[in-house]
């Protein structure tokens, strides 16, 4: 990358209103060259917003942005690329039947060799990229046959392949390992010294803390806070950020009852991923699913749920033979799913918040219990509840959801399954892209869910959030188990030891049985 | 500063609404226009009831398509489907003389049928729904012609099944608009107001998100094909009544017909969404400009060129208008 020089984006007086809500209110912030500036912010207060002005997604209603002081218009996302700012925004395009490279090089311009794309030459130039990421499939994959978290390493790919001054990452770590996750910073330091810039937007509030120089916090549309980030600490941040002081969500010594057991696994396979799980989760239990990105915990996830293909092994659940085939063999019996990827897999994106709310549990909206028509006005209900319950940030029952921010989306996808009164509920990265507030509002939830007799069965990446929520953390590997911790071992350290470790299957199955 | 907030909100709304009412405006226009230049020919209840008339048949046949379109296929049959329910309503009466009522009842049961056959091969076999119903759309039209031996049915219809379509409510209103409007309010309840309708949008939003909501997406998409089948039937059923004779194509331009006014209908009160009253009002803007160009002496094709026009400019002007009023 030739241009050494630098570059300095101004925002002045920067105004967005949707439907006469303001997203972003008068928002004044320079971003430095060399520079790696933290943008957090509660769920909804306009950081994405901020970020697609700047790719000319959307046009601002007020104020202008000045690159090295000539003020610029970014009509559309063309004029982004040209001027040297690439993204990685906070939700996935791929092409699903598009291999990596050519997803990779959608909108930009390709080699050619005798006036034909030459995707030899294209593949060589992207392969050391992917690398450098972490992507460790053929770059000729279908994006389809490639996991979500993988999917990221694609999209940060893409953003470094450019030549480019500064890049902006809207939650780019929201799916991803912590092995990932060190990769990426070294990527990312890497970057500042070559003195561009980098926009990085998380929830993750450690992470902003490690690698962030300065950080700004964004509260309603409004900049609340901007300031170095060794001048910062943590309760600091945090307080910013909820515009109250939250209080930190201590691991609780969960001297629950050792009730029945509740789902029982045995020995389970399926055609491929999956080798050979036993474990058993009792009523009330809060269990954590941990292991690297691809060790099979979503698969067999899927595979109880009844979305993938069993090949062997039994599974009780609350007492009887449960043979799942679809999912609504998993519903019927009382279990629920929170998917990880939420626009593909969680919500009917061209409806509205109440659509989606309620549309497991539609027999609950009937009026007269014998026929099956639905009451509006009984959805809406249940829809301003789940609105409540989790703080859940929207114009109204009727706005559509894609005009949620991501964190409340993901909120959506969660609060959906209440009316269902689920016996387990199994989560897939839970609280990707949700704020410090609000995620400590679902580990209380969780809480008191668990309380009530509801059992938790949680796939997490996030090692800080584990220990906080489980009472039982067992670790993946290839699509076996490597171990178990139990409530007070669980600690970031041994997760990720294990995640490297060798299977010890049986032990474990009698471990979770007593 | 303040003009440019005030351009770009403003420029928002007016796009928003264009996105929207953009149809219905043309509508208005279209009404208003005929209806000053030829105020005695078009301005008159009795031609509004005509059109509103001749409009019926077409609007059963695409309000039951609009549920499979709805669940993201398409049913080429379906009009195929029509013109059998045809033959086979007369042909039961005449060849193998059964009473009206059961032979009514006879044909729509085969038209559903037709329709399961149809959500099977698309969700059990995996085939792609146009592949899939071009293909049964075959086989019913040989079916078709071999009742038949590819000749009309005409004579010996009972007169009950021809009054059947030629009853005048308060002696005025034919009573074709009434079975047309008891179909599409049944339709319009089942889609908006029941467990099934809700399923059959989600399982157009995003199939997989329904599925892992624990909803059965096939057996969705196999009832959405029964509805699009039966509803042609009806609609094939009312034609034979109104031309008097069992004839084994009559049904079959509706299909061209329906699509289009779905589609004009999808850019009509929401954002690209197909729904039942966008289909109707899509066939009503359709007929109406059949009507006044034919009041206006203009040839059959002029109509053709019209339909055509018409699509594709309400369908991109809706589309740009939802990408700059999303800006
Ligand atoms: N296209 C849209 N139409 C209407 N409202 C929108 C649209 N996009 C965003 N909003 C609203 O603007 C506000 C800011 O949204 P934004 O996506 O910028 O939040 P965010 O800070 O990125 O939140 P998160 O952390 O949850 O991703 C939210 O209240 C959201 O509902
Ligand atoms: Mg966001």
């Amino acid at each position: 990358m030739e241009n050494n020089k630098g570059m300095t984006i101004s925002i002045k007086g920067l105004t967005k209103a949707f439907a006469g809500v303001k997203a972003l209110d008068n928002v004044n912030l320079d971003i430095v060259a060399g520079k790696v500036h933290g943008l957090i912010g509660a769920n909804g207060a306009g950081k994405s917003t901020l970020i697609k002005i700047l790719a000319g997604v959307y046009q601002p209603d007020y104020g202008e942005i000045l690159i090295d002081g000539n003020p610029v218009q970014i009509l559309n996302p063309g004029v982004a690329d040209s001027l040297g700012l690439s993204f990685i925004h906070q939700e996935l395009n791929m092409v699903p039947d598009f291999n990596v490279i050519e997803n990779i090089m959608l909108g930009l311009k390709k080699e050619r060799k005798f006036g034909l794309l030459d995707w030899k030459a294209t593949a060589n130039k992207i392969i050391p990229v992917l690398v450098q990421v972490g992507f460790n499939k053929s770059p000729f994959t279908p994006i389809k046959e490639v996991s979500v978290a993988e999917q990221w390493l694609v999209a940060i790919a893409k953003a470094l392949y450019k030549d480019v001054k500064l890049i902006a990452m809207d939650e780019p770590t929201a799916a991803l390992s912590e092995s990932e996750v060190e990769r990426l910073f070294s990527i990312i330091q890497d970057l500042s010294r070559r003195g561009i810039g980098v926009i990085y937007v998380s929830h993750r509030l450690d992470e902003v803390i490690k690698i962030c120089d300065e950080i700004t916090v964004f509260k309603d549309g409004l900049l609340t806070l901007h300031e170095k980030t060794a001048n910062l600490t943590k309760v600091e941040i945090i307080t910013a950020i909820a515009g109250r002081k939250v209080e930190e969500f201590e691991h609780i010594n969960f001297n629950y009852e050792k009730g029945e057991v509740l789902l029982d696994v045995k020995n389970l396979y399926d055609e491929n991923k999956i080798k050979g799980v036993s474990f058993s989760l009792k009523k009330g239990e809060v269990l954590g699913l941990a292991g690297l990105v691809g060790s099979g915990r979503t698969e067999l996830i899927m595979t109880l749920f009844g979305a993938r293909k069993r090949k062997a092994g039994t599974i009780i659940f609350d007492g009887k033979e449960f043979t799942p085939n679809h999912p609504k063999d998993a519903v019927i019996r009382g279990i629920a799913l929170v998917p990880e990827n939420r626009r593909e897999e969680g919500l009917i994106t061209n409806k509205t918040l109440n659509f989606n709310i309620n549309l497991p549990a539609l027999s609950v909206l009937r009026n007269i219990k014998s026929l099956p028509f639905i009451s509006m006005k009984k959805s809406s209900s249940i829809t301003t509840k789940a609105i409540d319950k989790f703080m859940i940030k929207t114009n109204g029952v009727n706005s559509p959801i894609l005009n949620l921010s991501g964190g409340n989306q993901q909120k959506v996808v969660i609060g959906k399954w209440l009316e269902c009164n689920p016996k387990l509920i199994i989560m897939d990265e839970p609280t990707q892209g949700v704020d410090v507030g609000a995620r400590a509002e679902i580990y209380k939830l969780i809480r008191s869910m668990s309380k009530e007799g509801i059992s938790f069965l949680i796939v997490s990446s996030d090692v800080e959030e584990l220990p906080i929520l489980c009472d039982r953390v067992i670790v993946m590997a290839n699509g076996q188990f490597t171990g178990e911790l139990q409530s007070c071992a669980i600690s970031k350290e041994e997760i990720l030891h294990l995640s490297y470790a060798e299977p010890v299957q049986q032990y474990i199955y009698e471990q979770g049985r007593q | 500063m303040n003009k440019s907030i005030s351009k770009n909100e403003s420029r928002r709304r007016f796009f928003r609404f264009i996105g929207k009412f953009g149809t219905i405006v043309f509508l208005l226009i279209m009404i208003t226009f005929f209806s000053i230049m030829k105020p005695r020919a078009f301005a008159t209840v009795r031609n509004l009831l005509n059109v509103l008339n001749q409009s019926s048949l077409l609007i059963i046949i695409a309000c039951g398509l609009t549920a499979v379109v709805i669940i993201g296929d398409f049913d080429m049959s379906v009009a195929i489907t029509a013109s059998f329910s045809g033959v086979l309503v007369t042909g039961l009466m005449v060849k193998q003389n059964l009473p009206i009522w059961f032979a009514i009842i006879c044909t729509i049961a085969i038209c559903a049928l037709c329709g399961m056959i149809n959500g099977l091969i698309v969700t059990k076999l995996r085939v792609s729904s146009v592949i899939a119903t071009i293909g049964t759309g075959g086989i019913i039209f040989g079916l078709n012609y071999a009742y038949t031996s590819g000749s009309p049915i005409v004579t010996g219809i009972p007169k009950g099944f021809l009054n059947m379509t030629l009853i005048r409510l308060f002696g005025k209103i034919p009573i074709n608009i009434i079975y047309m409007a008891v179909i599409v309010f049944i339709l319009w309840i089942i889609l908006n107001r029941t467990e099934l309708g809700q399923r059959i949008q989600a399982v157009g939003g995003n199939s997989v998100a329904t599925k892992l909501s624990g909803i059965n997406v096939d057996s969705i998409k196999i009832t959405s094909y029964i509805f699009s089948s039966v509803c042609g039937g009806i609609t094939g059923i009312l034609l034979s009544s109104v031309i008097g004779s069992g004839n084994s194509t009559a049904a079959d331009s509706y299909l061209m017909n329906s699509f289009a006014a779905i589609f004009l209908g999808s850019a009509t009160l929401k954002d690209g969404e197909f729904h039942i009253l966008g289909t109707l009002i899509g066939v009503i803007i359709i007929n109406i400009g059949f009507n006044g160009l034919a009041i206006f002496g203009m040839s059959n094709y002029v109509q053709y060129i019209f339909q055509g026009a018409i699509l594709v400019c309400a369908v991109a002007l809706s589309s740009i208008s939802r990408i700059y009023a999303n800006k």
